[in-house]
């Protein structure tokens, strides 16, 4: 069944998921048994202080590494059991958008086509790549996403002609342009003013309603309680309460949760 | 009267003894500078698909004695010529590991002696270049759906300025020494005037060592305005943005 805007729903079961993870750097460990899951077509907002392992909880979930503990699953399959290549099959559905935008040195368009141009063959790459020597390689999905983040016009500029927002709304689009099932953001908006916030918090909005499931690391709770289905409270690496964005923050159920939601934490 | 002269007449009247007269034939000069360019340019691209590899693998892991490798490759960067002319000749003579090869006093044996002389340079200032790249972009890369080649190639993409300095030193010592190629290559030049293994250094070393200061000075230009040229060609197309 087809959404009216032709969207086609995603099967709304299972999801990325971290069970009992524990992972650490040198050691010290940064992740505690923590069992969290983002499921399609929700946003989790994961809150808690600096440096209490929310970053390192998303590299998981993207990836990046293998827990040293624990598992990461999408749909149920254990990813690090999976051989390279079905890894980066899975890896594939899942995209990131860090704290600072990190793009490459290059204009809007090739920055927001990187995800699509990599997921081609080697022979489709080179001709699509003279095709843009040309100047003829604008696909749609590129524009759409641009057109998500309110950058529809702005294909053609060099990065470096980008404000640091708008900067952070291409790597959004770049992103959700190759249209992941997942959508990591690892807080998108902690240095941007209230109307890139806002571009932003309003893609995250349309991406869940496109059936993406996301998650958001953030330690604004007004934005977390804005824009998340679901929150996860975070703190010395272990998840000390999670569950529906209304009763985290109305009625949670751990004590330093709730001291951390009402600003009562010193940490 | 004042008589007025055209282009064609000047160079006809006026520039026409300096045109007969010029110092050596053209095609001795032609065939110089193409041997140059074959040995240094063949040199400088096998240094690059070997040193930018070698700079990637070096600069994105850990591994024990990482620091005596960087060391080792900034040494090789100030390796006297002369020793590298002369460890090549070693190889290649008939009692070295290369000496089947009969390449004593070729262009070949010239390409591997720049090659030696270039390849630490060109992975010494790429390692420098890639490793200069935040993690961030690889990061992003990665988180995209890149793989390692993937990931590696962005990474090359954003030093793409450090590593053509790379390149563009490594053509400048190669093409600019003297020492190894004189001692592998022998500066030969066949009875009709016919580049063998000489090339713009060691005919400019010959041709002032004979007193034929002209023809120097002339090979040298001829030696400079390559480099400018190689210079404006790597800055147009590296250096324009995409």
């Amino acid at each position: 069944m087809q959404r009216p805007d032709g969207v086609r729903p995603r099967q709304s079961t299972d999801g990325l998921a971290v069970s009992d993870v524990t992972h650490g750097f040198g050691d010290a460990d940064v992740l505690d048994s923590v069992t969290l899951s983002v499921r399609r077509g929700e946003t989790m907002a994961v809150i808690g202080p600096s440096g209490t392992g929310k970053t390192t909880l998303l590299r998981l979930l993207a990836m990046f590494h293998e827990p040293d503990e624990g598992h990461v699953a999408v749909d149920d399959a254990d990813v690090w059991g999976l051989s390279e290549r079905e890894r980066l099959r899975v890896r594939r559905r899942v995209g990131m958008v860090f704290q600072e935008p990190a793009l490459f040195d290059a204009s809007v368009l090739r920055n927001v086509s990187y995800g699509l141009h990599i997921r081609r063959g080697w022979r489709e790459r080179l001709r699509s790549w003279a095709a843009r020597v040309r100047g003829g390689d604008r696909r749609r999905a590129v524009t759409e996403a641009l057109a998500v983040v309110g950058l529809a016009d702005a294909g053609t500029q060099h990065v470096d002609a980008l404000s640091g927002g708008e900067a952070q709304r291409v790597s959004f689009a770049r992103a959700l342009a190759y249209d992941p099932d997942f959508l990591l953001l690892d807080e998108p908006t902690s240095d941007l003013d209230p109307r890139n916030t806002a571009a932003i918090e309003a893609a995250i909005d349309t991406a869940r309603s496109r059936g993406l499931g996301v998650a958001v690391a953030t330690h604004d709770m007004n934005q977390a309680e804005r824009i998340a289905d679901r929150v996860a409270v975070m703190l010395d690496g272990r998840v000390i309460e999670c569950g529906p964005a209304d009763r985290v923050f109305n009625d949670p159920g751990d004590e330093r949760a709730r001291e951390f939601i009402d600003g009562e934490l010193v940490y | 009267m004042i008589e007025t002269l055209s282009a064609v007449d000047l160079v006809a009247r006026g520039f026409a003894p300096l045109v007969v007269d010029f110092p050596f034939e053209r095609h001795y000069v032609e065939s110089i500078v193409l041997v140059s360019l074959y040995v240094s340019l063949t040199a400088v691209a096998i240094s690059t698909l070997v040193g930018l590899p070698v700079a990637m693998l070096i600069g994105f892991s850990e591994f024990r004695g990482k620091g005596v490798v960087v060391a080792l490759i900034n040494t090789g960067m100030g390796f006297p010529s002369v020793v590298v002319g002369l460890l090549v000749l070693f190889a290649v003579s008939n009692q070295g590991p290369l000496g089947a090869f009969d390449l004593v006093f070729t262009t070949e044996a010239m390409i591997l002696s720049q090659f030696v002389l270039a390849t630490p340079v060109i992975t010494g200032v790429s390692l420098a270049a890639v490793t200069g790249i935040d993690d961030g972009v690889r990061d992003a890369a990665r988180a995209l759906g890149g793989t390692r080649i993937d990931v590696a190639l962005v990474t090359i993409k954003e030093a793409r300025y450090g590593v053509m300095t790379g390149v563009l030193a490594g053509l400048g010592r190669a093409v600019s020494e003297v020492g190894s190629v004189l001692i592998v290559g022998g500066n030969i030049a066949s009875a009709d005037g016919t580049s063998v293994t000489r090339t713009l250094t060691t005919a400019i070393q010959l041709e002032a060592r004979q007193g034929r200061f002209e023809t120097a000075l002339v090979l040298g230009a001829i030696l400079v305005a390559l480099v400018l040229v190689i210079n404006g060609i790597v800055l147009r197309f590296g250096g324009g943005r995409t």
